[in-house]
Formats: structure tokens, C-alpha cells, sequence
């Protein structure tokens, strides 16, 4: 029962900005045109001697306290109730927790399900409930113009709703440390019936370990695969001997269970050579058994075993990538195995799980980057060192694409995708294999 | 305006006669003048590591990702330059340095009421400075916790804040006893005939910030301990899960640090109201109107410090109250404007660079004021807070609101109190690069945070690029205005031909001693002061 049509936030907003760069523009406009002018008519060559003295008159001076007095009364009203707008959340908004943490997001929807970007469904508010673990964090969306801090030892709130589908950033706003600039998420807005089905697939089921790593926010700053992050990658981590700093002095370590649990309770004691001491504190933050769930985990990742795993960069995205393909080696059929309603092709479902749809639409419609709708096979007019060419969509441009976007942009389109080297060669052979079904 | 006739102005002034020989004639003298100076080259030194330091921020952001240092490098030289910028050159620059040579002349006075108090003053000032310095080399590291000090983080972070909480305590105590310092000498020192109404706005502007200083910044003191404690003692008084309220270090730190905006940009415009008449030929339009402004900027100014805070969780109610006073203390911002405006009016206007510098103090100060607007009005602000929009506002209301006021100070005064004079030609030509670049760099950064990319950020999403390159573009277009300027005052002040006593035709009593003024400014007998300070036709100028 919502009688009032909704107004969004972005509207609300936007009409305050409206209001008051419009009074504003008038008044600079006003005042520069005036200072101007005034060097000019009364200039020393034209006018050697002042014209008068007079250097008061109560009446002008009452009315340039009186108008700017209304102008500021309008602005605050309009901003006043354009902030309501957004404290008022409309009756059948979503509740999501969104959990901040250094450096990464966290949102719990109601039937417990969890994931690191924040899906909504297109068209239906959402009022993200927020907290931090840490420190002060802020969640902003930009084009929802939403921005409320994440204070720990109290809830903040925002809510929105997606008009449109589409990828919008998520930004942290609120500075917290060495890793702030990366505490970027994305909000994926995806129609109804898809919200309804994501929301209903069950996670697939990785290493218990794993998850704990992905859930205290330790794979936002350690990567799986050996490249260095804000700190030391997990991979090849058990047993492996590290230089620390210790009180000023440097010393070598073997990092067993002792070092690791160490780690992670006071980490500001011991600092691998060659990082920043930016790492909080977590004792007293992870329940015992959890914690004895990520020391076995760690302590597994020898460098033998981890010689299995694929290279990557992106250690959440290396995370859901491992997970994928210890199901289909295992199982064989991980579609049925593990999401009960998806039985999507492994190529769709690559492309759901790396965030491709985000951006990319598979019926023909424009995102931030072109459809996959008729992609394969097709001619493409793209730009290359800033010379447009056309090239063919075949395999070898799927590779390119995906692996070095930024070498060649898609004509009239932003260069906003980030490289995906963790997509091994049999992943991008499945997506290809589902983008030719896309005709 | 008085009875003091200029002596010959070939003597040295008050450089010629030093209670001590050589460099001790300076750090251990108690002459106003003397320690104006010290002030004045102090914070321009810092003020030109403040550019360094935020040249180097520029150029880290001229493109996504890494680009000449690490994140935890650019951490902490945002943290620096910011520390550097306000505590360092802007609440001392204009009152201290300026305020020090100028004021107890503008009044009659031989000297401030305080001298040696004076002088103390300016050594907290270089304690603060080398403990600010020292903690960037010492303990874990230089802190990274931006100019804010925001808890938790900075409670946590093992980088060294606790000595630059203590420089930062150190400073509070400098500027509370200049404030003390003049708020008693315009009460107690104005020579005969200088009643309330003939004292010069720059004066006048002083004495309102004066008060600001004293009473706002013993809270600052209190902030900074209290981080101190907590990271020392562990008192949690921040940490909710020991009973306290990050939110709470907000408001302590925002109760001095938004009144400290107006510690930074009252003396300005006290400098702007005293060139805009004596380049005009006209007496300040509503004199008394600008007075009183002063004055409610001041103490408006200190119920608004919850505007900085929208987003942070505050309710709702606090944030309608907030947003509706921030918009009253707009309204005798507005009035100075239009009473700048209204004294050129009819005026004979010549365009020497004080006045140029002054000018762009109103169009820049102006575009920051009505930026202001849209993060006072409390939607709008949701949006743009702690963004680049905010970075480009600030900038427009700390440089070229107090910056430029500075620079109009220094080709103002400095003739005066060096008795030579720059190149009025370099001078205009490096104020056109300086607007080119500065509008360049902010509008840029404010286009940007508009878009929504939030400051702070080391790294941003590709988006964001383009406009991040032209600010830097901009800012090294702004580098090589300040570098023309700083090279033409200070070859000007050293080497430039002797200046009389009046060189620009003002009417206040700074411009009816010899320049560079004697020691105790003026001779046998205090000055008579017989009418307004600008009343051109009484001073003999018209």
C-alpha cells in the first residue's frame, strides 16, 4: 500500500542539486558580471577621481541581508527534505546486512545467504543495514547518491532501489587505511525472476577453510595465488620460511601453526619484510573453532599442493574459480550437484560467477560494456592505441578480451573492465562454447 | 589621520637595531615586527613543503594504480600535507604573521600587550612543527590517518600518532596565546582617537578570530589528548565495546576544527576590506555591517560543527538543525561580498597586484562559499561527502579564500615592511598563471567528486581518469605561477628600489611611518588619530 508514487533516491537528491546550482550559478554569475564590470567603469584612466564618498545606504544594505536570507531558506528546504526522502524507507524494502570490514564488503540476506557484491532485484527497494567490524567505514553509491558510514557499535541504514538493470560501484567513502581505495564492491541489479533464482541457488560448496578466509575478510589483502596484495599471498604459505621485522630487527621464521595463529591474534608483532603494519588485530574477533578451521586450512597450503592450483590475480574471483573446478572434477556434474535451480551451462555459469552479466547483457541491450547477444563470430569495430580497426569476435579475440582489455576498446564504449587472468584457457573455451548459443 | 610626519625613510627601520647581534637579534627579540617576520617566513617555508607535498599527491594520481609511490606512502603524505597546510601555514599565517607586524601599528601601539608572550608564542609554534617533523621519522612510521585523527583507525594504527597528537596539542597552545596576546592589546593599547569604530577591519577581523582562538581551541587540546590516552592507556572512551562513541570524537574534533575554518579565513577577509578602499580611492561600504559580520561569523560560526557529520549516524533532528544554522552563517559571508562589490562602486580603481590578488580572493572564496551551500543543504551532502567535491571546496575556500589573501597581504605589507618593492608587472602575470592553474586543478577535482569519486582514494576506477590527469595538469600550472610570484616578492623585497612611506595612498596609521617603521614604530609622541581609516579626503590622499 503505497499510495504516493515512490520517489527515488537519486531523484530526491538530484532536485536538491538542482535547486541550489541553480540559485548559485546566478548569484557567481551575478557577482562575477558585477566585479567586472565595476573594474571596468571605474577604472583609474577613466575615472582619476572617485565619483563620491558615500559609503553606506540602509536600504540597499537591508536588502542584500533580506533576499540572501529567502535564497538560504529555500536551499535548506529543499535539502532538508530530499534528506527525508532518503531516511524514509518505503514499506517493502529488502532488508540486506551489509558488513564492513578493512578492506572488504560483506552483505547477509535474510534466508542467510552471503556474497561480497550486493545483488538487487531491479525495481524493488532495498535497505541495507550496516555495521563494521573495525573501523569507520562509509557505503556509497554514486548513482544512487546514498552514502551512510559504518560505525562500529551501532546500525546505520540506507536503502535504494534500481531502476535499471546494471553494475553500479560501491565505493567505501570513509578513509580506513593502506587498502581503502580498493574497498570497491559492485551493486549488481539483476531482474526479479534472476534475484528470485540467485538468491535460492545455494553457494556452492567450497573449502570450509576457504570460506572462513572469504568471510573474516582476510582474501581482500592476502591473495591465493602469489601475488602480493596489501599483504603476503596465502599461496605456499604453510610451513614456508618468512623474513619478519620484529621491535626493529629482522629475523627468518618457519611459518607453522604457532607463527600463523600468532599472526592473525597480533599481527602488528611480527611484520613480513616488505609490507606496511597495516593488518588489525583479530584476537578475540574469530571464534576458536573458526580459527582452528583457517590454521588447518593455512597450514595445508604447502607450496607442493598449491603447485595444483591456477594463477590469478583477483583473489576473490580466484576463490569462486578454484572452487568451480575442484566441483566439476570431482562431480563432474556441478550444475545439479550444488545449485539445484541453475542448470546452466558451465560457460553461463562462469559468466554469472566472474561478474561478466554485470556489465555485459546477453539479450541485446546496452550495459557498460556491449551484449554478448550475436557477440561470436561477429565484426567488431574497436580502438587500438587510438586508431579504430575492425576485428573479428572469434577465439582468439575472446582471449584478448578477457585477459588485456584494455588493448583494444570496444568502440563508444568506456574502457571499464578490469583483466580477468584468472580465467584459464578451458574456462574462456566454455564461454565461448555458451556465447555461441547466443545468437 | 595622525600627527606623525614620516622621517626619512633611507634608515633601516627597525632592522637596523637589534637588541642582540645577528640571527640571536631575531629569535630573541620581542619587537612585534621581528616576530611577524619569524612567523612569516616560517610558514612560507612550510607552506612551499605543503605544495611539494601535494604536488607529489598529484602527480601519484595522474593515473589509476601505482604511479611514483605505494599506498601507504600516499597515505601519509595526504596526512602531511593536510597537518602541514592548516596547522602549519593557514591558522598562523595571516593572524601571526601578518596580524604581528601589522595590528599594534593599525592601532597606535608601539608593541603587542604581551611581548615575551609574543615570543613564546612563536617558539610552541617551532616545537609543534619539529615534533610534527620528528614523528615522521620516529616510532612506526609517519601517521596515515589524514589531518581528521578519526577513531578507530587512528587508535589503532600502529604509525606514529601520538607525537603528532602532541605537536598537534603544542600548536593549540601557540595560537590560544596570540589570541590571548591581541585580544588584549586592541582592548587596552589603542592610542588616543582610535575609538571602536576607527579601527581598521583588518584589525577588527583579527579580534574576532583572537576570540575564536581562545575559546575554541582548548578543545582541540582536550581532542588530541583524549586520542592520546586512548592509545596510550587504552581508556576507550571511543570504543564502544568499552562504553564509549567514535561518533563523540567527531564532535569534539569538529567543535574546534569547523570555528578553526574561520580562524583560517576571517583574517582574510579583514585583508581583503582594507585593499578593496585603498585601491578604490572609496571608504569600506558598510563599514559597520562588516564589523558586525565578523563578529556573527564568529559566533555562528562555532554552532555549525555538526555539518561534517550527516552521514556519520548523528539523527535525523540533529542533522535538520545543523544544515538550517550552517545556511545562517552564509548570510554575512554574502554581506561582505556585496559591500566589497559596493565600495569599488564609483570608485577610481587601479589594478595593482594587491588589488588583483584581492579580487580573486572574492570570485574564488565565492565559488567556495556556494559550493558550501550544496554541502550544507543536508541531501545534497549525502552525495558529495567525502569526495573529491569536498577536496575542491575546501581548496577553494582555504587557498583561494585565505591563500590568496595571504599573497594579497604580501604584496600589501611587505613593501612596507621591507621599504622596496617587486616588479608590479611579474607580479600580475604570475597571478594570471596562478588562476589559470587553480581553477584548472579545483574545478576538476570538483567535476570529479561530483561523479563520485571519493577522496582519499589512492587508486580509483578508470572512469575517473580523465579528469584526475587535467587537475594535475593544473596543478603544475598553479607550481610555476607560485614559483614566478615567490621569486619577483622576494627578489622585490630584497633588491627592489626603496619605497616611501604611502605607496598605494592608504589612510590607516601603517602608512603614515617611514618604511620600514622604526623599532617602536613611532617617535617621541603616540600618533592622534582624528578620523576613520579610510577617510581618504581628512588623510590629505583625495
Amino acid at each position: 500500500m503505497n499510495p504516493q508514487p515512490l520517489i527515488t533516491t537519486t531523484e530526491a537528491v538530484d532536485k536538491a542539486f538542482y535547486v541550489i546550482f541553480g540559485i548559485s550559478g546566478i548569484a557567481l554569475l551575478g557577482i562575477t558580471v558585477a566585479m567586472v564590470y565595476l573594474v571596468w567603469r571605474y577604472n583609474r584612466k577613466r575615472e582619476p577621481v572617485p565619483l563620491s564618498q558615500k559609503d553606506h545606504n540602509a536600504w540597499l544594505e537591508a536588502t542584500w541581508i533580506i533576499i540572501p536570507t529567502i535564497l538560504v531558506g529555500i536551499m535548506f528546504w529543499y535539502g532538508w527534505e530530499g534528506y527525508l526522502s532518503l531516511r524514509r524507507i518505503p514499506d517493502n524494502a529488502i532488508p540486506i546486512q551489509g558488513s564492513s570490514r578493512m578492506w572488504s564488503w560483506l552483505f547477509t540476506y535474510e534466508n542467510g545467504k552471503t556474497s561480497d557484491k550486493l545483488y538487487v532485484p531491479v525495481g524493488q527497494p532495498v535497505k541495507v543495514l550496516l555495521t563494521s567490524e573495525d573501523v569507520l567505514h562509509s557505503f556509497y553509491v554514486p548513482a544512487f547518491r546514498v552514502k551512510r558510514d559504518c560505525v562500529p557499535g551501532m546500525e546505520n541504514y540506507v536503502w535504494f532501489v534500481a531502476e535499471q538493470p546494471g553494475s553500479y560501484d560501491l565505493f567505501c567513502a570513509e578513509y580506513c587505511g593502506v587498502a581503502h581505495s580498493s574497498m570497491i564492491t559492485t551493486v549488481e541489479a539483476i531482474p526479479a525472476t534472476e534475484f528470485a533464482a540467485w538468491l535460492k541457488a545455494q553457494p556452492a560448496t567450497a573449502d570450509a577453510g576457504k570460506e572462513l578466509l572469504q568471510k573474516h575478510g582476510c582474501l581482500g589483502c592476502h591473495s591465493l595465488n602469489g601475488s602480493p596484495m596489501v599483504g603476503p599471498s596465502f599461496q605456499g604459505i604453510g610451513g614456508r620460511q618468512v623474513i619478519v621485522v620484529s621491535g626493529g630487527e629482522s629475523r627468518t621464521l618457519t611459518s607453522d601453526r604457532t607463527y600463523l595463529e600468532k599472526s592473525i591474534v597480533d599481527p602488528g608483532a611480527d611484520i613480513v619484510e616488505g609490507y606496511p603494519p597495516a593488518m588489525p588485530p583479530y584476537a578475540g574477533r574469530i571464534p576458536e573453532e573458526e580459527l582452528a578451521g583457517m590454521l588447518d586450512y593455512l597450514t595445508g597450503l604447502n607450496a607442493k599442493e598449491q603447485s595444483a592450483e591456477v594463477t590469478g590475480d583477483n583473489a576473490v574471483s580466484e576463490a569462486v574459480k578454484a572452487t568451480e573446478e575442484k566441483e566439476s572434477g570431482q562431480s563432474g556434474q556441478p550444475a545439479e550437484a550444488t545449485e539445484p535451480v541453475n542448470h546452466a551451462s558451465p560457460g553461463e555459469d562462469l559468466a554469472g560467477k566472474n561478474g561478466c552479466l554485470g556489465c555485459h547483457s546477453t539479450d541485446g541491450s546496452r550495459r557498460v560494456g556491449p551484449s554478448f547477444k550475436g557477440l561470436m563470430g561477429s565484426e567488431r569495430t574497436v580502438v587500438k592505441d587510438g586508431h579504430e580497426v575492425t576485428v573479428t569476435a572469434d577465439a582468439d579475440y575472446l582471449i584478448r578480451a578477457i585477459r588485456d582489455p584494455g588493448a583494444e576498446i570496444a568502440k563508444d564504449y568506456p574502457p571499464a573492465m578490469p583483466p580477468y587472468p584468472g580465467l584459464s584457457d578451458e574456462d574462456i573455451k566454455a564461454l565461448q562454447a555458451w556465447l555461441e548459443t547466443l545468437e | 589621520m595622525s600627527e606623525v610626519t614620516a622621517t626619512a625613510s633611507n634608515d633601516r627601520g627597525f632592522f637596523g637595531e637589534g637588541n642582540y647581534p645577528g640571527i640571536f637579534g631575531w629569535i630573541f627579540s620581542t619587537d612585534h615586527k621581528r616576530i611577524g617576520l619569524l612567523y612569516f617566513w616560517s610558514v612560507t617555508i612550510f607552506f612551499c613543503v605543503g605544495v611539494l607535498l601535494g604536488l607529489l599527491l598529484r602527480l601519484e594520481l595522474f593515473a589509476p594504480g601505482e604511479t611514483i609511490m605505494s599506498a601507504q606512502s600516499y597515505n601519509a603524505t595526504f596526512t602531511l600535507h593536510g597537518v602541514i597546510m592548516i596547522f602549519l601555514f593557514i591558522i598562523p599565517g595571516i593572524p601571526a604573521a601578518f596580524g604581528n607586524m601589522i595590528m599594534p601599528i593599525q592601532i597606535g601601539a608601539r608593541d603587542v600587550s604581551f611581548p615575551k608572550l609574543n615570543l613564546f608564542s612563536w617558539y610552541l609554534y617551532i616545537t609543534g612543527a619539529v615534533l610534527a617533523v620528528t614523528s615522521l621519522f620516529t616510532g612506526g612510521g609517519p601517521p596515515d590517518t589524514g589531518w581528521t585523527f578519526y577513531v578507530p583507525f587512528s587508535a589503532q594504527t600502529s604509525t606514529n600518532v601520538s607525537l603528532a597528537a602532541i605537536a598537534v596539542f603544542i600548536l593549540g597552545f601557540s595560537s590560544i596565546l596570540t589570541g590571548l596576546n591581541f585580544v588584549t592589546t586592541i582592548h587596552r593599547l589603542r592610542t588616543k582617537g582610535m575609538t571602536w569604530m576607527r579601527i581598521p577591519l583588518f584589525t577588527w577581523s583579527l579580534y574576532a578570530t583572537a576570540w575564536i582562538q581562545i575559546l575554541a581551541t582548548p578543545v582541540i587540546g582536550i581532542t588530541v589528548a583524549l586520542l592520546f590516552a586512548e592509545r596510550v592507556l587504552g581508556t576507550g572512551l571511543f570504543d564502544p565495546s568499552q562504553g564509549g562513541d567514535p561518533i563523540m570524537f567527531q564532535h569534539l574534533f569538529w567543535i574546534y576544527s569547523h570555528p578553526a575554518v574561520y580562524i583560517m579565513v576571517l583574517p582574510g577577509m579583514g585583508v581583503i576590506s582594507d585593499i578593496i578602499p585603498v585601491f578604490s580611492r572609496k571608504p569600506a561600504f558598510g563599514y559597520k555591517a562588516i564589523v558586525v559580520s565578523s563578529i556573527a561569523i564568529a559566533f555562528a560560526g562555532s554552532l555549525v560543527w555538526a555539518h561534517h557529520m550527516y552521514t556519520s549516524g548523528m539523527s535525523d533532528m540533529a542533522v535538520m538543525i545543523f544544515s538550517f544554522l550552517t545556511f545562517i552563517v552564509a548570510i554575512p559571508s554574502a554581506i561582505k561580498v556585496f559591500n566589497w562589490l559596493a565600495t569599488m562602486y564609483q570608485g577610481s580603481i587601479l589594478l595593482d597586484p594587491p588589488l588583483l590578488y584581492a579580487l580573486s580572493f572574492i570570485l574564488l572564496f565565492t565559488i567556495g562559499g556556494l559550493t558550501g551551500l550544496v554541502l550544507g543543504a543536508a541531501a545534497a551532502d549525502v552525495h558529495v561527502h567525502d569526495t573529491y567535491f569536498v577536496v575542491g571546496h575546501f581548496h577553494f575556500v582555504m587557498f583561494g579564500g585565505t591563500g590568496m589573501a595571504f599573497f594579497a597581504a604580501m604584496h600589501y605589507w611587505l613593501p612596507k615592511i621591507y621599504g622596496r618593492m617587486y616588479d608590479k608587472t611579474v607580479a600580475t602575470v604570475a597571478w594570471g598563471v596562478i588562476m589559470i592553474g587553480f581553477l584548472i586543478l579545483y574545478i576538476s577535482m570538483k567535476v570529479v567528486g561530483m561523479q563520485g569519486m571519493p577522496r582519499r582514494y589512492y587508486d580509483y576506477v578508470p572512469e575517473f581518469t580523465g579528469l584526475n590527469q587535467l587537475a594535475t595538469v593544473g596543478s603544475w600550472i598553479l607550481a610555476v605561477g607560485l614559483i614566478l610570484m615567490f621569486v619577483n616578492i622576494f627578489r622585490g623585497i630584497f633588491k627592489g628600489d626603496p619605497v616611501e612611506a604611502n605607496p598605494w595612498g592608504g589612510a590607516c596609521l601603517e602608512w603614515q611611518i617611514p618604511s620600514p617603521p622604526p623599532t617602536e614604530n613611532f617617535g617621541e609622541e603616540d600618533p592622534v588619530v582624528t578620523h576613520g581609516p579610510y577617510d581618504f579626503k581628512k588623510a590629505g590622499i583625495l
